[in-house]
Parts: structure tokens; C-alpha cells; sequence
């Protein structure tokens, strides 16, 4: 396939997708639909984490910070501005924050950029809270004013569709060429004239009014936010589990990875929430170690890979249960004995 | 304030920077030689305070014995750990940048399969144990005798660590890994022996800091996480890979911290440990007492 093809395909799945989703709420019930916006939630926020984080291998902890400025810029603002103003706002404030955050922290890379992130979001989480415990007296807002059930799904929907969308649009580009090329080798990327500084801070930008209007749209979804559930680093980590089981560098492999993550949450983590929690832990492990590109690079030759490889080791451990190696070391080592007589 | 006032703040601020540095040593031993981020030491501190909890309520054994049992169950866990996840990664992993992001990837994998291990068999409630409440007077000053010993245990296993490391054998070998990975390997010194073991013993810290926490505090499957954060703040301030500066820079942030919250106000702490953190990030990634300038 050539590129004008990919790009067909692309968009053809996609509006496959946008149909079977905008049906949804009219046939499902009540419970699966509320998966489904949990589902879009974390296609939009993984797609757009992928869109900068993947490309640029800079490992971003911080769209939990962008999420809950999104969420209490709705909590704050819904009652005087519209729907739609307000998460244009949040999605605002949050991009406003990245561009000062990411002005600071982006020179520094790796361990680095990804534990000074995390830091960074739990200074805002306490931060607010003492701002609220200290100015406002108590902590934890209630959103009075809620729009309809249906408004809240199709405005996820259209977040999720357009962080599909600008990441196929962003992969055409020159910008999102320059990501990639800061991705393989900044320092190349610079010397042939990528203005590497600015473009990192656009694309962390970029991800941040994804983050901030997905947070600014479900903070109506639960009526009552505290720092603790807004602000909470479990959403950072679980984005970047969902995208990093997706495949980092793929376009559908973060949106299979949130469908299958967003059915998983929904059935265990009422019952058994420990459970659920442990084996994300355990997915998250096994998937670092044996599939490294994700689940989008899950081909038939892996299948194959992984049955050579665990026959390659049992026959290694009946050799040597069964003392084989042994003996043969023997062996050899008598072999040569008779060669020095020689 | 008075003298004895300032000397109880200040003492009860080295007290709390004892079990920072003895966290932060075993993450450092972690980071410094073999680029594991380990977000996950904070859990295993957790589980070294439950094991201790565990065997002083079912059987009665006293918790200074279990210290160093929880060292060497630590240590067994850390080596086995190792073997499953780290060895693999180090393999099949193409350069050292993506070790470290995957490395940090899987800690965090563990760091949800421990704690929710924890609070699924015992559940989430506070637990702790009465050991050695009654008050030691010096003069005017006075603290509870379990904190004093619980200071006193840290500061002698952190030492011990470092004498390890400088004086012995095993010490220099380390050293010279975290020097030069390729220089000590081509000296002959065993990495696939040193690395399972250095991990363990990392763990193994986390759990004697764990053991002597259960002694004076009351634990949770939660209480790990706030360690991880600190540890990381106090290798930070002291420079990846730096003992000494791991040791100094705990007591240092435990002070700090007792002054700070005293001053101002108890829900200031963790903000305040978090611009210190920043701050000393952004202007000094290489540590705030290494003279020696390393590339971020």
C-alpha cells in the first residue's frame, strides 16, 4: 500500500467507527453506554498522549495535571459560559500551563522529563488543595448545572474523533515529521534545521488541550470533583499503559487497547477493584517484556516466537533435569583429555 | 522558641531523615548501577512493614528480630524480581535510553501488582502495634524510645551500606560498574552475579526500613507511595548514584521538612517537598553536593 492508500484506509475506519459509535446510546443500555464514554475518554486522551509522547519518546506523566485543570475550569466556569466556550477554556487554560511547564521541563529528557512531570502534577494536585483548604474553606466542588447524558457522549465522541484525526493529519506533516525526527535523534533534528524547542513545546501543547477538554467534559459526568479524584496520577499512568499496550508509535493500536481496557475496567473494578488493579500491573509487565511494540504489532511470526522460544526452553530444562548436559560436558571434556595424548 | 524546643524539632526531623536516607540509599544502589527507576520501593518498604506487623501480632515475635528477616525475605524477593523482569530487559532492550524508560514502565507495573497484592489479602485499613512507647528523657529534651531506636537502627544500616561499599571487595566492584559498565565488565567483574544481588539488597534495605517504620508508626498498603516520592527528592538532592549524598540528603529533607511544617503549616509539607524536588531538578539535576558535573 502507498501512502495515499494508508490514508484512505485511515479514514474509512474511522467513520466506520464514528457511525457504530453515534448509533450506540440509541440501542444500548444505560451501563454499556457509560462504557463507551469511558472508552472515547481514554481514545482521546491516549491518541493525543501518542501523538507527542509516542513520536517524541518523551515520556509524559503529566495529563493527569491537564485533565484536572480541565475539570475544575468546568466547575468553575459552567454556569456563566456555555457548554462548548467552556471546554474551549479549559482545553486553554491547560495549554496555557503545558506551554510554561513545558518551557521548563522539555530540555531535560528521559527518567528525567517523566519523574519531574509526575512532580510537577502532584504539586498542582496540593497545591490546589490548600489553595481550596486556605481561600474557599472547603475541598471538592459540586457541578449544579449539568447538561444531558447524550450532549456529554457526543461531545467525547467529537473529542475522540478529533484526536484520531490530528494524529492522522499531524503523521503527514511537517511538524509531525520534525516530532518523529526528535524522536530518532534530536540533536540530528536540529542540525538539519528543526527548531526542536519550539516544536516540543507546540506538541506538548497540542496534548495538553486534548487532556484539558476531556477533563473540562467529564468533570459534569461525575457532579461533584475533588483535587484528589481530578487530579488523580492513576489517570496519567493508565493513559500511558493504554498507549504503550496499543503500541506507541501506531495509529489504532492505543484505540484497540482503550476498548479492551474500558470493558475490562467496568467488569472488575466494581466487584473486585484490587484485582483489576493487579492485573493492569501485571499486563502492564508482561507487555514491556514480551511485546515491546504493543498489541497493533501482534502478528502471526510473535505467536510463533513465543511457542520457538518457550520449546527452546523446556527442551533446555529436560536436558537438564534428564542430566544430559551434564554427561555431555563429561564428554567433551574427556574428548579432549585423549586429544592431549595424541 | 526555646533551645530544648528547637533541639526536639530538629531531632525529630533527623529522626524521620533516617528512614529517607535508608529508602533512598536502596533506590539509589537501584538507579545508580543499574538504571531501574524502581517507583515500585516504596511498596516493598510497605511489604517489610506488614511482614514485621504480620509476625509480632500472630506470634509475638519481637520486631527487632524481624529486621533482619525482612532483610533477607527482601532480598530473596529482589533477586527473584530480577531474574524475571530485568534480566529479559536487559537483553532484548537496544540502548541504555530505553532500558530506563521500560525499566521505569515495569516498576510501575509492580508498583500496582504490590500494593493492590497488599490491600486485596489484608485490606486498607491502618494497622501498628504497640513496641517500646514509654519516653526517654535526656536532660530536658524527651522522645519516645521506640523513634529513638528506630533512628538509631537506620543510621547504623546506612552506615553499614556505605562501609560495604567503600571498604570491601564486593564494594570496589560495584563502584567500578556504576564508573564504567564496560571497563569493570572487561576487569572481570561478574555483572550477571552483581546486578540480581545489588537489586536484592536495595530491597532488602526497603524492608529493614520497612520493619523499623512498623515500630513506631501505623502502616498502610498506601503508605508506600509518599517513601517512593521522598527517596526520589533525596537522591535528586544528593546526585544519582552518590551514597554520601543519599545519607546527607535524607537527614537534610527531614529536617527541612520539620522546620518547614512548624513554621508554616502541617498540609504545606508535601507541596514543600515537591519545590524543593523541582527546584533542585530544574537548577541542579547532577545533585545538590556532587562537585563532579555529570549530563543530565
Amino acid at each position: 500500500m502507498n501512502s495515499r492508500q494508508f490514508l484512505i484506509r485511515d479514514v474509512l475506519v474511522l467513520l466506520a467507527f464514528t457511525g457504530w459509535a453515534l448509533a450506540l446510546p440509541f440501542y444500548a443500555s444505560e451501563f454499556v453506554t457509560s462504557m463507551a464514554l469511558t472508552c472515547l475518554m481514554y481514545v482521546a486522551l491516549s491518541s493525543s498522549w501518542g501523538l507527542f509522547c509516542g513520536s517524541t519518546r518523551y515520556l509524559s506523566l503529566a495529563t493527569s495535571a491537564f485533565f484536572g485543570i480541565g475539570a475544575y475550569t468546568s466547575a468553575i466556569l459552567l454556569g456563566q459560559f456555555s457548554w462548548v466556550e467552556t471546554i474551549a477554556i479549559g482545553a486553554g487554560i491547560a495549554v496555557l500551563v503545558a506551554i510554561v511547564m513545558g518551557a521548563a521541563v522539555l530540555h531535560l529528557r528521559g527518567t528525567y522529563f517523566a519523574v519531574l512531570t509526575f512532580g510537577m502534577t502532584e504539586l498542582i494536585l496540593h497545591a490546589v488543595t490548600y489553595f481550596e483548604k486556605t481561600v474557599t474553606g472547603t475541598v471538592g466542588r459540586v457541578l449544579t448545572v449539568v447538561p444531558e447524558r447524550d450532549t456529554i457522549y457526543l461531545t467525547m465522541l467529537a473529542l475522540a474523533l478529533l484526536a484520531v484525526a490530528t494524529s492522522i493529519v499531524v503523521r503527514r506533516t511537517r511538524f509531525g515529521l520534525a516530532l518523529m525526527g526528535i524522536g530518532a535523534d534530536e540533536q540530528r533534528a536540529q542540525t538539519l534545521g528543526v527548531n526542536t524547542r519550539l516544536v516540543k513545546i507546540a506538541g506538548f501543547a497540542l496534548t495538553a488541550a486534548f487532556a484539558g477538554a476531556v477533563g473540562a467534559a467529564m468533570a459534569v459526568r461525575w457532579t461533584y470533583i475533588d483535587p484528589h479524584t481530578v487530579f488523580n496520577p492513576f489517570i496519567g499512568f493508565q493513559t500511558v499503559l493504554i498507549t504503550l499496550i496499543g503500541g506507541v508509535l501506531t495509529l489504532w493500536g492505543p484505540l484497540l487497547a482503550a476498548i479492551i481496557f474500558s470493558v475490562l475496567a467496568e467488569s472488575l473494578r466494581l466487584q473486585f477493584p484490587q484485582i483489576y488493579l493487579m492485573s493492569l500491573g501485571l499486563l502492564l509487565i508482561l507487555c514491556v517484556l514480551y511485546l515491546p511494540g504493543g498489541l497493533a504489532s501482534l502478528r502471526w511470526a510473535t505467536f510463533k516466537d513465543w511457542w520457538n522460544d518457550s520449546r527452546d526452553w523446556a527442551r533446555d530444562i529436560r536436558r537438564e533435569l534428564s542430566g544430559e548436559k551434564e554427561r555431555e560436558k563429561q564428554r567433551l571434556k574427556r574428548r579432549e583429555k585423549e586429544s592431549h595424548f595424541v | 522558641m526555646s533551645l530544648t524546643a528547637w533541639l526536639e524539632l530538629i531531632a525529630s526531623g533527623l529522626i524521620t531523615g533516617g528512614i529517607y536516607a535508608l529508602v533512598a540509599l536502596g533506590l539509589n544502589l537501584q538507579y545508580g548501577l543499574m538504571r531501574i527507576l524502581n517507583i515500585a520501593h516504596g511498596e516493598f518498604l510497605m511489604v517489610g512493614a506488614y511482614l514485621t506487623w504480620l509476625v509480632q501480632t500472630q506470634f509475638g515475635i519481637s520486631p527487632l528480630l524481624m529486621v533482619p528477616v525482612a532483610f533477607f525475605v527482601l532480598l530473596g524477593l529482589g533477586v527473584v524480581l530480577h531474574f524475571l523482569c530485568f534480566r529479559r530487559l536487559t537483553a532484548t532492550s537496544p540502548n541504555l535510553d530505553v532500558f530506563e524508560a521500560r525499566g521505569l514502565m515495569v516498576a510501575f507495573g509492580l508498583m500496582f501488582l504490590v500494593q493492590n497484592a497488599v490491600s486485596w489479602l489484608w485490606g486498607g485499613d491502618l494497622r501498628g502495634y504497640d513496641y517500646l512507647t514509654e519516653p526517654v528523657k535526656f536532660g530536658e529534651v524527651q522522645f519516645a524510645a521506640n523513634k529513638l531506636l528506630v533512628f538509631f537502627l537506620a543510621l547504623v544500616f546506612a552506615g553499614a551500606l556505605i562501609v560495604l561499599m567503600r571498604m570491601t571487595l564486593l564494594g570496589k566492584g560495584v563502584r567500578a560498574l556504576m564508573q564504567s559498565p564496560i571497563g569493570a565488565q572487561l576487569m572481570g567483574i561478574d555483572t550477571k552475579r552483581l546486578h540480581p544481588l545489588m537489586f536484592g539488597i536495595g530491597l532488602g534495605l526497603s524492608g529493614i526500613a520497612g520493619a523499623l517504620l512498623s515500630m513506631a508508626y501505623t502502616i498502610t498498603p498506601y503508605m508506600g507511595q509518599p517513601y517512593t516520592v521522598t527517596a526520589l527528592i533525596v537522591i535528586t538532592l544528593g546526585g544519582f548514584g552518590s551514597m554520601g549524598g543519599a545519607l546527607v540528603g535524607g537527614l537534610f529533607l527531614g529536617v527541612i521538612e520539620a522546620l518547614g511544617m512548624h513554621f508554616t503549616n502541617p498540609s504545606l509539607k508535601a507541596l514543600l517537598s515537591y519545590v524543593v524536588f523541582i527546584a533542585v531538578l530544574l537548577l541542579r539535576p547532577e545533585g545538590l553536593f556532587t562537585r563532579k558535573s555529570r549530563k543530565a
